[in-house]
């Protein structure tokens, strides 16, 4: 069912499945600050940061043994494609949710944190 | 209506008054964990120091019993506090109400003393009734079990004919459905059975399906409602989007039971099913990112309280990091079997649990003394505000410092105590010599120092705030002209 | 964009629906899947052996096709010399399981891995090569719970204090902890070495004091 990770991978599984998240997290936001503020020139490094994320997901794969088996090939297969569409499914129902807003107007945008 | 600035319970409804009661307690109670946790974390530096007086194992307890009581107390509170307001009627039951708070809160006492003089008890069923359950995180005897469930049952009660008799917010039909579960599924920890695997895979129904379910929509609730006062945001738009939540969370987090099922007797299918709704845990994270942005966007971030936005901006960086980063680096099954059972699990649970819930009780009590206060200011330029940000920021970095130093030893761990050593008791030991679990625990012993600083000027601040403002508070209506979120 | 009739995906009324529904759907699916492992979770089971397996011998041993290490039931070896049957193992057993509760062991050590990580995983400690000898664990492991406060730990000064276990319940407590062994953990802990329980030789090599668990006797 699972193939343990290699004692030398275990450093290798950590640093990526973080940067997963991590990049995932970098690629929604600049996906959807692209898109609030109407700033087409972010959007190549949303998708750079989504590249950072597919490539995170494939070495976790690697280091986890993920390949081995067809179900968590399949695993990987769904992060890889799931990630990707998460934000834009996510910014299509923002936009949904808030129909009566002018949603794609250019508003100042306020760093949030 | 009392001076601005001084605390007056004629600035609350009745709910309210009985709210702050709550988070009195629960204050006092996270006083109570940071103290024994700093006292357990001694033990690791000093493994003589209170040796046979007052045990790891009844500081831990205590840890991690005080956490749960404190953030329940918190959670109670925190929706009396919105109930009224939200229903838009008195609360039905509030005698009833106060009563169960004297009970809760003695009966906390009265766990607490027994948990500090009594300690442990003969092997047999009358210990766990009367002294303690010996469960991690739900220790509490039995006895105590069924008074817990009572005190939730009134308050579903007051709840649920509450937000009957008024009207019946989407925040409240989710709040009284989720309270219903959250009752019932303390049940399922409740039985004793001498077979390991069984109790386990029930008692982690309570913990996990309590933790990364049932409080979560809880939480996501309270900051709904938190959106809506302290921002102004729409509530058809704020509703709709705790339901898509709702959705994400419990689709999400139900089967996610599955990866607490890897390694505890249950069968190997487990494996697949935690590894696959593991994957899926991002999502709901990867949506809180795209909507703040989105939102973030349309908003100028001022708020009517600022130490409360700032506590549940806080909470959504928590929750990203805690659970969301902290915990996929060890989910997976091939690299659990290293992890689980380790100091990564601590570094794991201090972070998500503070991230994730600590921050929004912390939140409301601002939002509840403000109140208290008579809606005095608390926006920029606070009279003393320099309090609510020296703690917010020592609590935070306390925090972070004990998580990475817990990393660390937990890294090392995994290393040499399970997969080199593989897990036997003198593998044990040489994980816990060796240098870098040393070290990390006299950095978690230094950050800890610090989140106890944060904690007194939380504290602190808590008790003072807005003391000497005269200024009354920034409206939110104002600033709802442009009707955006 | 700016259309002032809401989108049916983007509905209150339509996500109302999904969170009721998929809720429903995952606790269904997670009922289902509770009866199938409460079943197989069940003492008596071939993961989660019955009680009476004290009785036995119990190793751990790697097995290829599941590509790591199960329980594996032995010859007959019955624990302090008396064969039970299961209802005087399944007392036993259970004697010891509220023991392990009404001392609070799991606020220091982890069982299954689950509970407190000042202490060592009990998941195994039937099998713990630091014991010596299988012939001399059973009274070491008696003697250790009924007073650890004297005998030696570790380097580090982590002692167990004493917690008043009288012998019944200590031999109770050995008893839960050999058949938690026998339990089917899919592999967990890994790489581990078993105590040597082979007939012919007794190991009689002391283990290094700095971080033996065995008392001095």
């Amino acid at each position: 069912m699972i193939e343990p990770v290699e004692l030398a991978n275990f450093f290798t599984v950590f640093f990526s499945a973080a940067s997963v998240i991590l990049f995932g997290a970098g690629y929604a936001l600049l996906f959807a600050w692209s898109r609030v503020s109407a700033r087409p020139r972010l959007m190549p490094l949303a998708y750079a940061a989504y590249l950072g994320l597919a490539a995170s997901v494939i070495t976790l794969g690697l280091a986890a043994n993920l390949f081995n088996s067809g179900f968590w090939t399949f695993i990987v297969l769904l992060m890889l494609v799931g990630y990707l569409l998460a934000p834009h499914a996510v910014w299509h129902l923002c936009v949904g949710t808030h129909t009566d807003a002018p949603a794609a107007e250019s508003v100042k945008l306020t760093q949030p944190r | 209506m009392a001076a601005l600035g001084i605390l007056d319970s004629a600035n609350l409804n009745g709910g309210q008054k009985l709210a702050v009661k709550y988070f009195t307690v629960a204050i006092a109670l996270f006083a109570a964990q940071v103290l024994f946790g700093l006292l357990a974390g001694l033990q690791y530096l000093y493994p003589d120091f209170l040796y046979g007086v007052l045990d790891f194992s009844v500081n831990r307890m205590l840890h991690i019993n005080a956490m749960v009581v404190w953030l329940l107390f918190g959670f109670i509170g925190a929706v009396y506090w919105l109930l009224e307001d939200e229903s838009g009627v008195p609360v039905v039951g509030l005698a009833l109400g106060n009563l169960i708070f004297w009970v809760f809160t003695l009966a906390v006492v009265a766990v607490v003393l027994v948990y500090l003089l009594v300690q442990v008890g003969p092997g047999e069923l009358k210990s766990i009734w009367l002294i303690n359950e010996g469960r991690e995180y739900i220790e509490a005897p039995r006895w105590a079990d069924i008074g817990i469930v009572v005190c939730v049952l009134v308050f579903f009660y007051n709840v649920a004919a509450t937000f009957m008799k008024g009207r019946f917010t989407g925040i409240g039909g989710v709040l009284v459905l989720d309270l219903v579960a959250l009752a019932g599924l303390y049940t399922a920890g409740m039985w004793y059975t001498p077979n390991i695997s069984m109790d386990q895979h029930w008692w982690w129904w309570v913990i996990h399906l309590w933790v990364e379910a049932t409080w979560e929509v809880l939480v996501g609730c309270l900051l709904a409602y938190g959106l809506i006062k302290t921002m102004g945001v729409r509530r058809k738009i704020v509703e709709t989007w705790l339901y898509i939540e709702v959705a994400l969370l419990f689709g999400s987090g139900i089967l996610g039971l599955g990866h607490h099922y890897f390694w505890i007797g249950t069968p190997e299918y487990w494996l697949a099913i935690g590894g696959f709704f593991s994957a899926l845990e991002p999502i709901p994270l990867v949506a809180m990112v795209v909507h703040a942005v989105f939102d973030a966007g349309h908003h100028k971030l001022k708020s009517t309280n600022n130490p409360a936005l700032a506590w549940m901006i806080a909470q959504a960086f928590g929750n990203f990091f805690g659970a969301g980063v902290w915990g996929f680096m060890h989910t997976l099954p091939q690299i659990n079997l290293y992890t689980h059972g380790t100091q990564w699990t601590a570094s794991h649970g201090h972070l998500a649990f503070f991230g994730a819930y600590a921050t929004i009780v912390i939140a409301f009590v601002y939002l509840a003394v403000q109140k208290w206060r008579g809606n005095v200011w608390m926006s920029g330029e606070l009279v003393g505000g320099w309090k609510w940000k020296w703690a917010l920021f020592l609590l935070h970095v306390g925090m972070l410092g004990m998580t990475m130093a817990l990393l660390v030893a937990g890294y090392e761990q995994s290393q040499i105590e399970r997969a080199i050593e593989g897990s036997g008791w003198m593998g044990y030991f040489a994980g816990q010599a060796h240098p870098w679990f040393q070290q990390g625990m006299v950095w978690r012993m230094i950050s800890g120092w610090t989140f106890a600083a944060g904690f007194v000027l939380l504290a602190w601040d808590l008790m003072t705030i807005g003391k000497r403002e005269s200024r009354p508070a920034r409206s939110v209506e104002m600033r709802e002209a442009p009707a955006m979120a | 964009m700016s259309q002032t009739q809401t989108l049916w995906w983007a509905s209150e009324s339509f996500w109302k629906k999904m969170a009721i529904w998929i809720t429903a759907a995952s606790a269904v699916v997670l009922i289902f899947l509770t009866f199938d492992t409460v079943a197989k979770i069940t003492a008596g089971g071939k993961r989660v052996p019955a009680y009476s397996v004290i009785n036995h011998r119990i190793d751990y041993v790697f097995d290829e096709k599941r590509n790591h290490q199960v329980p594996v039931i032995g010859p007959v070896e019955p624990l302090f010399g008396k064969v039970l049957s299961e209802a005087e193992a399944k007392d036993l057993v259970s004697k010891g399981k509220l023991t392990t509760q009404a001392k609070n062991c799991m606020n220091c050590h982890t069982l299954l891995g689950n509970g407190a990580y000042f202490a060592p995983d009990l998941t195994k400690s039937w099998l713990d090569p630091a014991w010596g000898s299988k012939e001399v664990r059973e009274q070491l492991m008696v003697d250790f719970l009924m007073d650890p406060s004297d005998k030696l730990h570790n380097a580090l000064g982590r002692r167990m204090p004493k917690l008043g276990i009288t012998e019944e319940e200590a031999r109770a407590t050995v008893a839960f902890l050999k058949w938690m062994s026998a339990i089917d953990t899919n592999g967990f802990p890994a790489n581990f070495k078993p105590i040597d329980q082979a007939d012919a030789a007794p190991e009689t090599a002391p283990p290094p004091v700095e971080s033996a668990p065995v008392p001095a006797l």
